[in-house]
């Protein structure tokens, strides 16, 4: 176990340090006129400004002279919040279509939901979010279109997370703010999720088949278990490794997907708050920005991993290989 | 199936979300910029004005909407002596300054703040007088600098302008947006604590409503003022909400996210007249849309390059095509309104043969390819500065002259004007009073910087000296000689190509009601009404 895990830690540690030298080079060319000591060398530099990065201090920004790392922090948060939530949604509505596609391979049921998820996969997602902004407007239900939370509502920034920001300042708001978040991301989460579906469909397909298709499913067949038994307490566990390992492949496109996307619907968020500080000069923001997004993408693998080894057996095979 | 029941799901409990427009105590506007201060004696972009000088401040006069007379504000009254050199003024008495959490105001408004706001701008030596590198702009004290020799406090509610000689356009001044109190108490207050520059960013004024706080992303939230002396305003909570894409900020009108919003994109002012739960408001401004060409850059040098070009560009078609309906024609750069317009100004004419015909008897190089700098953004002069390159791109390619499109973003389109290195450039300008003065100055002075307006890096001593001279003269028939003569030089030197004369619109749900606009000073939301939208 500890060999495993520091085999994963070892490639984290690689990964880490190409990451952190990226963005020192970006720190060091966005900001060389205002370093102290700009005649010291590289590497005592990147080592002065990776003890500055481990003890918190990524700098301010040049817009409100503000810490880097909490606004950072703030905006990934948002977006992650829109992430999960689309997550969610796409895993209510794709996992099932995709065991029934599976199911019934070569069905008209399955030919229907695979050309639903073709078609998912072959719109831009910039597009369907520029055309779902005038949705609510054609359809005549009244959704919020443009920002993360009417500004009627000042919520107080504590985790980040505005959800539960808003949950926190309910005694100011009652749950008026919390619905009014909820209403402002059901586009935006709608358009991401769909990518995700279609994502989804596909993968849960492909698994469901192949676990159909193996030897322990024929037996269970021939121990005369009924089909939904056979679903239920052989397919379904079977199948669900495969399709996580995927999913977290896919983890870093769902990211940038979200970004765009919250550009579109003005939703706060990193990939608004990158823009903007682009905009105004505020370079600092992209070595920061890579460290967050890329740290969260690294640690979330490695902890899939280890996710995928403690639910798969097959995968837990790999632990005691050296 | 399950998809739709998932999203029925969702809709149901969108059902909890409730539409701003149903909280008649708050008022959202979605402007198109953020304000670059709160403080309008400083920055004079419209969205600072917006944003502060009817909403945070008083003036001692203002100008009144309809009989476009002078009325009180926060003088109650105000004498000239009989030669018009000195002004003295009455001021109201039991007016609140805002109380926030960064000041508690201890006494009324007096004299005392009168002094000290004017001060600012005209003593060298005043505490606030660099504060915040006010005075790298040439416009900060410009309007009062040659006007008003002192300030004279009376008694505590009676002060006294001393002007260098007579001049007429003191109460003009007074009133335009610069001309805002502030409080002297919490400039001392600021000092003592060695925060000045928070004065312009931390706002206290006088006005119907007071600043609550502002979010780098765009948003300001007012607070209405209780005490306000001119009866506590039925909005409670007024939120400006920037929202740059003008698409969105209609569909944002539509939807309710935005109560007003102001400069709807041209192109959706058909559609918005039709509609009928949208109210379109429009009044003509002087401010004016002009293609700039370098002066002190050859080939632009020559008077004849610069006549000719503007002879090439076909600008009917220019403003139908940008501008719709949100601007007219013109063909001076004063707009007709102005009391100093000279009606035989020589008229544009769109003749190619022409231009091409001058273009060849003055040498000019058709192989040199001329630059035509844009901002990236529109801006309030042009909904679309791009297309409007491609419009004078064309009619130049129709006369043989090859040209290239440069748009910027604003920083650095800022330091490629200040380098000077640029043909000609899609600009604008916006006036801040009625007195033609505020137009060509900027545009025409030597001293007036590029940044400032003088794109076309004018400067000559015969342009230079009327400006002057004209600003001072008390005879009112001369000075309208002088522009007269002064329109006539610039329509034939030409350093400027004037588009057209853009009109400020606003939008608005039927539910409001009681909305001022001044085309000079900005929105006033001090009366405004909100009723609950059916």
């Amino acid at each position: 176990m500890l060999n495993y895990l520091f085999r994963r830690l070892n490639l984290l540690f690689i990964t880490a340090f190409i990451l952190s030298v990226i963005a020192f080079i970006l720190t060091y060319w966005s900001s060389k006129n205002t370093l102290a000591d700009a005649d010291a060398g590289y590497i005592i530099q990147y080592v002065k400004y990776m003890s500055a990065i481990l003890q918190g201090e990524w700098g301010l920004s040049s817009i409100d002279q503000q810490p880097m790392l909490i606004k950072g922090l703030t905006a990934f948060a948002s977006t992650l919040e829109l992430c999960f939530i689309a997550f969610i949604t796409a895993n209510i509505i794709a996992i099932p279509l995709g065991i029934f596609a599976g199911l019934n391979r070569n069905s008209l049921l399955d030919y229907l939901i695979m050309t639903i998820a073709l078609i998912g996969l072959a719109l831009p997602v910039f597009w369907l979010a520029v055309i779902t902004t005038m949705l609510p407007r054609l359809l005549g239900i009244p959704l919020p279109i443009d920002g993360g939370i009417s500004p009627v509502f000042e919520i107080p920034v504590v985790s980040g997370f505005i959800l539960l920001d808003t949950l926190l300042a309910a005694d100011t708001y009652q749950l008026d703010a919390f619905f009014n978040r909820l209403a402002h991301l059901i586009l935006p989460s709608s358009v991401l999720s769909l990518f995700l579906i279609t994502e989804i469909i596909r993968l849960t397909r492909h698994s469901i088949t192949m676990v159909m298709k193996s030897n322990y499913v024929k037996a269970a067949y021939a121990k005369g278990l009924s089909r939904k038994e056979i679903v239920f307490r052989h397919v379904l566990k079977n199948a669900l490794p495969p399709i996580i390992h995927q999913l977290r492949l896919q983890l870093s496109t769902i990211i940038s997907f979200a970004m765009v996307i919250e550009i579109v619907f003005s939703l706060q968020g990193s990939g608004v708050w990158l823009l903007s500080s682009i905009k105004e000069g505020d370079y600092l923001a992209l070595p920061t920005a890579i460290l967050i997004i890329s740290g969260f993408i690294l640690l979330s693998s490695i902890f899939i991993d280890i996710l995928l080894m403690i639910i798969s057996p097959i995968k837990r095979k790999s632990l005691y290989v050296d | 199936m399950r998809f739709l029941f998932a999203f029925t799901i969702t809709l149901l409990l969108s059902g909890c979300y409730k539409n701003e427009s149903t909280l008649t105590d708050s008022l959202i506007y979605c402007p198109e910029n953020t304000p670059q201060s709160f403080n309008p004696q400083i920055s004079h972009d419209i969205s600072t004005l917006d944003a502060t000088t009817h909403q945070l401040y008083n003036r001692l006069v203002k100008i009144d909407p309809i009989t476009k007379q002078f009325i009180p504000d926060l003088a109650t009254h105000w004498q000239q002596n009989d030669n018009k050199s000195s002004y003295t003024f009455f001021l109201r008495k039991d007016v609140n300054f805002h109380q926030t959490d960064y000041f508690t105001p201890t006494r009324f408004f007096n004299a005392d703040d009168v002094i000290f706001s004017f001060q600012r701008m005209l003593d060298k030596d005043h505490p606030f007088h660099s504060v915040n590198r006010v005075t790298d702009s040439y416009f900060f004290n410009h309007p009062f600098t040659n006007l008003v020799a002192d300030i004279i406090k009376i008694d505590d509610y009676t002060v006294k302008f001393i002007l260098n000689k007579a001049d007429v356009t003191l109460l003009a001044n007074l009133a335009a947006h610069y001309g805002v109190i502030h409080s002297e108490q919490y400039a001392q207050n600021l000092l003592s604590k060695g925060h000045p520059e928070r004065i312009d960013f931390y706002p206290i004024g006088t006005g119907p409503y007071k600043f609550k706080n502002y979010e780098i992303k765009g948003i300001t939230r007012y607070l209405s003022h209780p005490q306000y002396w001119g009866g506590r305003p039925t909005i409670t909570n007024l939120i400006f909400d920037v929202t740059p894409n003008n698409t969105k900020r209609y569909a944002k009108l539509l939807s309710g996210e935005c109560d007003i919003m102001t400069y709807p994109a041209p192109s959706q002012l058909n559609t918005m007249s039709v509609n009928p739960s949208v109210v379109l408001s429009s009044i003509p401004t002087a401010n004016v849309a002009l293609w700039s060409f370098n002066s002190v850059k050859k080939p632009f040098k020559q008077k004849e390059i610069r006549q000719a070009l503007s002879y090439a560009i076909d600008q009917k078609t220019i403003v139908n095509a940008v501008f719709f309906k949100s601007a007219t024609a013109t063909d001076t750069l004063l707009a007709k309104q102005s009391w100093a317009y000279n009606p035989r100004s020589a008229e544009l004419q769109y003749t190619p043969q022409l231009a091409l015909q001058m273009l060849k008897e003055n040498g000019f190089d058709f192989n040199n390819i001329i630059t035509i700098l844009t901002p990236i953004d529109h801006s309030v002069f042009n909904p679309n500065s791009h297309k409007t390159a491609e419009l004078i791109q064309a009619n130049l390619f129709d006369i043989g002259v090859s040209s290239e499109i440069i748009s910027l973003p604003h920083s650095e389109l800022e330091m490629r004007l200040a380098s000077g290195n640029y043909d000609t450039y899609l600009t604008g300008i916006d006036v801040h009073i009625k007195d033609p003065d505020s137009l060509f100055r900027p545009l025409l002075s030597c001293d007036a910087t590029i940044l400032e307006g003088n794109s076309s890096q004018w400067c000559s001593p015969e342009v230079q000296d009327l400006l002057d001279s004209t600003l001072l003269e008390p005879n009112f028939i001369k000075r309208i000689k002088n522009y007269y003569q002064l329109q006539d030089i610039v329509q034939q030197e030409r350093p400027y190509y004037p588009i057209a004369h853009v009109l400020r619109f606003d939008a608005f749900n039927q539910n409001i009601s009681g909305l001022h606009v001044n085309a000079l000073t900005g929105i006033d939301f001090q009366n405004v009404r909100k009723i609950e939208a059916q």
